[in-house]
C-alpha cells in the first residue's frame, strides 16, 4: 500500500512511502507521526491517499493511541462489542477476544489488565470493524520495560496472523528489528525506507543513523582508500558514491569498537591509542567513552569485560575494522539543524 | 418538629431548587458543552457574565431581577405579564442565581472527558447517537448529577435574591430561608431552632452524597490510563 499524505496544521509535513505487512515508522518526538497517524484515521484535517476526504467513521481502519483508549467503565468483551451490531455481537466479540487469547479475561474492566492484555483487547475492539490497515502510536510506551520486547513481539505475531498490513510508529530503533519494512521520518519528510536489516546496516543520512542508534558520528573528508577524522587516517572500503576530496560522515556503533587484547597479535588497520574514561554497566555491558584522537563511545559485552577488567583512567588501544564503519553522504553543516 | 408553615415554606423551596435544577440541567448541559469544547469571539466576555453571579451581592441581582420583572419592568412590556413576587420570578432568579455553579460543575465533568476515547469511538464507525448514550453520557452523568444537586442546594439556602424577587408572602413566594428569617425577626427562637436544624441535615446529606457520587466518579476516570 502506497502512502502519500499531505498535513498542514498541528504541523506541516508532507510524506510519501509504502506500507508493507508490519511497517515501523520511526523518528524523534515532534517530526510527527502521532499527526500523521490521525491523519489517516480522518481525525485531522489532510489530503491524500489512501482514504482522502473520508470522515473516520467511513475509512477502513483500526486506530490504537498511544493510551488506547479503552472504554473505561466497560469490560473487555463490552470494549470489542461496542463496535458491533445485533444480538450475536457478545459471541462475536468472545470470539474476538480468543483470537487474542484474552478470552478469560473477557469480564475484566481495563483496570485490571496488564499493559500487553489492554494492548490486545484495543486490538481486537479494532479488528471487529474489519479494517484493512492497522494503525499503532507507540505500542511500546505503555508497556512495562523489562517485558515490553517479547510483549510487542506477540502483538506483532497476532497482527502477521490476521493478515493485516499495520503501521506503527515508534521513536524506539529496538522495534526496528520486529518490523517488515521500515521507515524512517525527519522534520522534513520520509528520510530513508526499506527492509529494516538493509536500512539498520546502512542508513543513507546521518539522521536516521543516529535515529537507529548509532552513538559515533563524525564529518570526516574522504582520501585514497579512506577517510579522515580529526587529523586521524581511517581505511575503510569507499562506496561509489565518495570521491576523494569530498565531505561524508562516518558513524561506527558503539558495539563495534573494539578494544585491542595486548596479548595477541595487533590488528593491522585504524588502531587508536587513548584513555578510558569512565566504564558504566548498561544491562549486561558496560558502556565507556574512549578519550583518544578520535572520541568514542564503546560498549563491552560482559564476557569481555570479565576477561579484560579494564578500569576508568586506563591506557588502551581501540581498533575500527573496516567493515564496521560507516560511510553516509553529507556536509557537516547539514547535521547541525537536526 | 416544625410546625406546618415551616413545611409550607419548605415544600416551596423544594419545588423551586428541583424545578431549576431540572432547567439546569437542560440549559446548562449544551452551554457547559460549548464552553467546555469549542471557541468562538466573546467566548471569555461570556464565561465571565455566566459567572457573575457568584461575586455579585445576591441583592443587586435580586434588584436587577426586580427591575426587569417588575410591573414596570422590560419582560412585563415584552409579554404582558409581571413575574415579580410569583414562582415564575423565583424560579427564574434561581436559574440564573445557581447557573455558575452548575455550569462550572458540567464543564469539569465535559473537560474530564478523554478526549481520546471520543476519537477512537469515530474510528470504530458507530453511529453518533450510539457514542453519546453508550461512551459520553455514562461517563459524564455523575458529574452532571453533583453539578445539579449542587445547584439544588444552593438554590435551597438562597436568601437575598428571591427576598427581592419574591417578596415574602407565606404560602406563595415565601421560601424556607426567609421564613426562618421572619421566625428570628419575630423572636421565635426555638422554632428557628427547629428548623435550622432540619435544614441543615438537610443539607448535610446532600453535600455527602455529592462527595459519594464524586469519589465514584474519579476512582472511574482514574481507571482511564
Amino acid at each position: 500500500m502506497e502512502v502519500h499524505y499531505r498535513i498542514r496544521r498541528p504541523i506541516a509535513l508532507e510524506v510519501r512511502f509504502r506500507i508493507q505487512g508490519f511497517t515501523l515508522l520511526l523518528g524523534e518526538s515532534g517530526v510527527g507521526k502521532t499527526t500523521l497517524l490521525k491523519a489517516l484515521a480522518g481525525l485531522l484535517p489532510a489530503e491524500g491517499t489512501p482514504y482522502g476526504g473520508l470522515p473516520p467513521e467511513k475509512r477502513p481502519i483500526g486506530y490504537l493511541p498511544q493510551d488506547l483508549a479503552l472504554f473505561p467503565h466497560m469490560t473487555a468483551w463490552e470494549n470489542v462489542a461496542f463496535p458491533l451490531r445485533g444480538k450475536d455481537a457478545k459471541d462475536k466479540a468472545m470470539a474476538l477476544l480468543e483470537r487474542v487469547g484474552l478470552w478469560a479475561h473477557a469480564h475484566k474492566r481495563p483496570s485490571a489488565l496488564s499493559g500487553g492484555q489492554k494492548q490486545r483487547v484495543a486490538l481486537a475492539r479494532a479488528l471487529a470493524r474489519n479494517p484493512e490497515l492497522l494503525l499503532l502510536d507507540e505500542p511500546t510506551s505503555a508497556l512495562d520495560p523489562l517485558t515490553k520486547d517479547q510483549v510487542v513481539a506477540e502483538l506483532i505475531a497476532l497482527i502477521r496472523r490476521e493478515g493485516l498490513p499495520a503501521l506503527a510508529v515508534s521513536h524506539d530503533p529496538a522495534l526496528a528489528g520486529m518490523a517488515d519494512w521500515l521507515v524512517v521520518l525527519g522534520r522534513k519528510g520520509v528520510l530513508q525506507e526499506g527492509p529494516p536489516e538493509r536500512v539498520m546496516a546502512a542508513p543513507g543520512r546521518v539522521e536516521v543513523a543516529r535515529l537507529l542508534g548509532y552513538q559515533n558520528l563524525f564529518p570526516v573528508r574522504v582520501g585514497e582508500g579512506g577517510v579522515e577524522v580529526n587529523g586521524v587516517f581511517l581505511r575503510l572500503p569507499l562506496p561509489p558514491w565518495a570521491k576523494p576530496g569530498g565531505s561524508a560522515w562516518l558513524g561506527v556503533r558503539a558495539e563495534e569498537v573494539m578494544v585491542v587484547r595486548e596479548d595477541r597479535p595487533p590488528p593491522l588497520e585504524n588502531v587508536l591509542e587513548g584513555v578510558l574514561e569512565g566504564l558504566h554497566p548498561q544491562g549486561l555491558a558496560y558502556r565507556g567513552r574512549f578519550l583518544g584522537p578520535i572520541p568514542l563511545v564503546l560498549l563491552l559485552p560482559r564476557h569481555v569485560q570479565e576477561r579484560l577488567r579494564l578500569q576508568p583512567g586506563e591506557r588502551i588501544r581501540v581498533a575500527l575494522k573496516p567493515r564496521y564503519l560507516h560511510l553516509m553522504p553529507g556536509e557537516a553543516e547539514e547535521a547541525r539543524e537536526v | 418538629m416544625p410546625e406546618p408553615e415551616f413545611f409550607t415554606a419548605l415544600r416551596l423551596s423544594l419545588l423551586v431548587a428541583s424545578l431549576s435544577a431540572g432547567l439546569l440541567l437542560l440549559l446548562g448541559t449544551p452551554l457547559a458543552w460549548l464552553l467546555a469544547f469549542r471557541d468562538f469571539p466573546g467566548k471569555a466576555l461570556l464565561e465571565a457574565v455566566f459567572l457573575l453571579p457568584l461575586v455579585l451581592p445576591p441583592t443587586v441581582l435580586g434588584f436587577y431581577l426586580l427591575l426587569f420583572l417588575g410591573p414596570e419592568g422590560l419582560w412585563t412590556r415584552i409579554t404582558g405579564v409581571s413575574w415579580a413576587f410569583r414562582l415564575e420570578g423565583l424560579l427564574f432568579a434561581s436559574v440564573l442565581f445557581s447557573l455558575p455553579f452548575a455550569l462550572t460543575a458540567y464543564r469539569e465533568a465535559f473537560l474530564s472527558l478523554d478526549r481520546n476515547l471520543l476519537e477512537v469511538a469515530r474510528t470504530l464507525g458507530v453511529p453518533r447517537a450510539k457514542l453519546y448514550a453508550r461512551v459520553v453520557f455514562p461517563l459524564v452523568w455523575p458529574g452532571l448529577l453533583s453539578g445539579t444537586l449542587l445547584a439544588f442546594a444552593h438554590t435551597l439556602g438562597e436568601f437575598g435574591v428571591v427576598l427581592m424577587v419574591g417578596g415574602s408572602i407565606p404560602g406563595k413566594t415565601q421560601m424556607v430561608s426567609i421564613y426562618l428569617y421572619d421566625l428570628v425577626q419575630a423572636l421565635r427562637f426555638a422554632e428557628a431552632a427547629r428548623a435550622s436544624l432540619f435544614l441543615l441535615l438537610l443539607s448535610l446529606l446532600i453535600l455527602v452524597f455529592v462527595r459519594l457520587l464524586e469519589r465514584r466518579w474519579r476512582a472511574w476516570r482514574s481507571t482511564t490510563g
